[in-house]
């Protein structure tokens, strides 16, 4: 089968690759060592110029390369908390949607109670608790987000249990695993695939946020959400601390959406399932 | 008292829950209060981020309580207005006897608290049996112990204390145990405030928000989290002091909105944030309305000691070559002296012949391989969790790891950090400050460094046999040559042995308005508000 993608798809596709391929081969794309001071800009920051096309910050550090260094973070934080939160969505809303019953009730009045509490506090809650760090902010983040996951997997797995093909395999005598593994499970991977893609934007957001409230990723690890917080008084004297972070966030979020939507398009699945 | 950082200090946290809180309040506050001043009434107006945490001055230990204590009370003598000279407050004279053990004031007699009582010498010794009794758990008790009787009345075995002695309402004479030549610098402190005691018996606990000094204004108005309104005392003692009718503080509101709101000319005085500090400077206008001043802070990177790597001094010595002090200068858009040791430069007892540590990465990178640490180490750093002291603390991250230390940050809240330090061996290294109490160095090197200290302000956990005797030989010397050579000497025993690595002498500016005149800023203290006045301008309200 060939695949075709559409333009959206296309689009976002491209980011998403150029994002990539600029998280990987960021010490060779960056002109200077994104934690050091390169620019004597102490206490008064360099606007944009030929030798630091993006302006230097307070510590005189070079904003291009932060921003390319800072990719990686967000990209190795964006991914990996959505696999992690993949992972528990998937198998609650596989379970709940299959098994059904009290199993079904239990699950999701947990997800409910999940639901309530808003995810920004929570992580902050828990990164504070936890102390900062890549690892807890990668699982804080995975821990948090899994809701909106499961209760879309279940959904789809309730409906795809009762389809006449699953009944005929159970009537066949397929076991309970097997079902789920060789019957449920491959239906529903489109729709997670949606999830994952648009998910990730999600992450990438909530990572940001972390970084801003000084929760995230510690330092010298360049950051975008860290960068635009450690630039806030200069807001009104030197915007362009803050303004190309935040194109960069805006870009990678697009990148996901974008690819995201578009596969659902595609698909022609009905996106009020995000 | 230990000295915050006080450039753009924004604990974001706070700011949340102060936004909310704010909110909350509004919500149930509708209209505007009535007017307290009429039209055309000479009112300064501040505004600051956090709130005054009392008025007591038993219990005031920082900055904020002091500022607003010393416009409502009065000491038997103060500091001058710009300097650290001791002039008469309410106490018109006084003598030392040659040994340093006993002080005599002789007091005015036309002073009277806003009540209209008048002030005597037993207001005097009531206010520092108030500050001794442990019941009050003032911060001050330490510095009063040394009178004579101060031990068993705190014990509770005395129901007075019997080295402080008012023959007359007009004299109070204070008999020390051992001698000591600045215990007058403690009378100094807002502590040692006069307090009326009825008014203490009247609100016990709630004195704070009741407060009634004998200063040259009077607590009108303090709502918690939004303002404190003070007005002009008419029965100063001093004639034609103060000149202003009242000064009004804005509470909750930050650095930057400070700076909104002074280029608005809604208030008359502000800290400058570092954002818009270089573009003052480069203003001539604005450049002649800032205010300039060292005062007597140091600070410092503390090293614990006790915990390795920092027991072996070369390590501690690496440190200090490994930091670029005049870069971290430079963070903080200049507002700062490269330090050379402990004492600032506005101390008197500094050593300007003191060179420090210059920066001096290929020595630092020596020195660590001497101590078998070729490859360097890994190290956490606490520090209190604000802006300021992050972007600090990232400069002093880079440094270090040109020299191979690997600095890991650890933000944690202010009041956390103190209590941590305190704890043997559990803060390796830290962000720290120390602003001078009174002007000698005993109130640094004594306090900071002896070993008598540990578990309290030494928190860098330092001991030196040879220190501490310097310590011992010095403190009862009147003689300021004889006195300060002893204190210089330990201070290069202290800068050798290197416990800290020793940053900077902050420097404070301050930005007024072009109608506001006669404000002196003192390296020691808040600025005294009795003398400003205000001519007439366009946006007076």
């Amino acid at each position: 089968m060939k695949l075709r993608l559409n333009f959206m798809e296309t689009v976002g596709a491209v980011m998403v690759l150029g994002l990539a391929i600029v998280a990987i081969f960021a010490p060779q794309l960056a002109p200077h060592d994104p934690a050091r001071a390169v620019a004597a800009s102490f206490g008064d920051p360099w606007p944009p110029s030929l030798a630091f096309p993006l302006g230097a910050d307070q510590l005189g550090r070079d904003v291009l390369s932060r921003i390319i260094y800072g990719a990686r973070a967000s990209l190795i934080v964006g991914v990996a908390a959505m696999a992690i939160t993949l992972a528990i969505g998937v198998t609650i809303g596989l379970a709940a949607g299959f098994l059904g019953g009290a199993v079904d009730s239990l699950l999701m009045r947990f997800t409910d109670v999940m639901l309530t509490m808003p995810a920004l506090l929570l992580a902050m809650a828990l990164v504070t608790v936890l102390q900062p760090g890549l690892l807890t902010v990668l699982l804080v983040i995975g821990l948090i987000s899994w809701t909106q996951v499961a209760r879309v997997v279940r959904a789809e797995a309730l409906s795809i249990s009762r389809r006449d093909f699953v009944l005929a395999a159970r009537a066949l005598g397929a076991t309970r695993p097997r079902l789920i593994i060789r019957h449920v499970a491959p239906n529903v991977m489109p729709i997670i695939v949606v999830m994952a893609a648009l998910g990730v934007s999600g992450t990438l957001l909530l990572d940001a946020g972390l970084s801003f409230l000084t929760l995230g990723v510690p330092p010298p690890t360049p950051s975008w959400g860290r960068m635009i917080e450690e630039s806030t008084a200069y807001f009104r004297t030197a915007p362009w601390l803050a303004i190309f972070p935040g194109l960069a966030i805006l870009y990678a979020v697009m990148a996901f959406n974008l690819l995201g939507h578009g596969y659902l398009r595609r698909r022609g699945l009905n996106a009020s399932t995000r | 008292m230990r000295a915050r950082v006080k450039t753009a200090v924004r604990p974001i946290r706070a700011a949340i829950a102060a936004i909310i809180f704010a909110l909350a309040l509004s919500a149930c506050r509708a209209g505007s209060p009535a007017p307290i001043f009429p039209p055309g009434a000479q009112v300064l107006h501040l505004a600051s981020l956090d709130d005054v945490p009392t008025l007591d001055p038993a219990a005031g230990y920082d900055v904020d309580s002091w500022m607003f204590e010393q416009m409502i009370f009065d000491t038997l003598i103060r500091y001058s207005d710009s300097g650290v000279d001791l002039v008469p407050d309410i106490a018109a004279a006084w003598t030392a006897s040659p040994d340093s053990t006993v002080f005599t004031f002789h007091l005015r007699n036309d002073v009277r608290f806003s009540n209209g009582r008048a002030v005597a010498s037993a207001d005097f010794k009531y206010a520092l049996e108030r500050v001794l009794d442990p019941k009050t758990r003032s911060k001050g008790m330490e510095y009063y112990r040394g009178i004579l009787g101060a031990a068993d009345f705190a014990a509770g075995r005395a129901k007075s204390v019997a080295g402080i002695e008012t023959p007359d309402p007009s004299t109070i004479v204070f008999r020390l145990s051992a001698p000591d030549p600045i215990f007058p610098h403690k009378l100094a402190m807002p502590f040692a405030a006069a307090v009326p005691r009825e008014v203490v018996a009247r609100y016990g606990e709630d004195f704070s928000r009741h407060v009634v000094g004998s200063g040259p204004f009077m607590l009108r108005e303090w709502i918690g989290g939004q303002r404190i309104v003070l007005v002009r005392n008419p029965d100063y003692f001093v004639k034609g002091v103060p000149r202003l009718d009242g000064v009004v503080e804005a509470i909750g509101v930050n650095e930057d909105l400070q700076w909104f709101r002074f280029e608005t000319g809604a208030i008359d005085l502000s800290a400058i944030p570092p954002a818009v500090f270089p573009f003052v400077m480069k203003t001539p206008r604005l450049k002649a309305l800032t205010m300039r001043i060292v005062t007597m802070t140091t600070r410092y990177l503390g090293m614990n000691c006790q915990m390795p790597p920092f027991t072996d001094v070369r390590v501690r010595r690496a440190m200090n070559y490994a930091i670029d002090k005049r870069k971290l200068v430079a963070v903080i858009n200049g507002r700062g002296i490269p330090a050379n040791g402990v004492l600032p430069p506005s101390l008197p007892g500094y050593d300007p012949e003191l060179r420090g540590y210059p920066y001096d990465p290929a020595r630092a990178r020596a020195l660590l391989e001497q101590a078998g640490y070729p490859h360097g180490f890994a190290a956490t750093v606490w520090l209190p969790a604000d802006q300021t002291m992050m972007i600090l603390a990232q400069s002093v991250q880079q440094d270090l790891a040109l020299a191979g230390v690997d600095l890991k940050l650890k933000p944690v809240g202010f009041a956390p950090l103190l209590d941590a330090i305190r704890q043997p061996k559990t803060v390796p290294l830290f962000f720290s400050g120390w602003e001078a109490d009174f002007p000698d160095p005993a109130n640094f090197l004594d306090v900071l460094l002896s070993r008598a200290q540990w578990g309290a302000n030494n928190d860098s956990w330092f001991y030196d046999p040879q220190f501490d005797a310097l310590l011992a030989r010095a403190k009862p010397l009147a003689d300021p040559a004889r006195r300060f050579a002893l204190y210089r000497e330990a201070q290069r025993i202290a800068v050798a042995g290197a416990p800290w690595v020793f940053l900077y002498f902050p420097v404070t500016w301050q930005i007024r308005q072009p109608w506001v005149h006669g404000l002196a800023l003192n390296p020691m203290r808040p600025a005294r508000l009795d003398r400003v006045w205000i001519s007439p301008h366009p946006s007076a309200k």
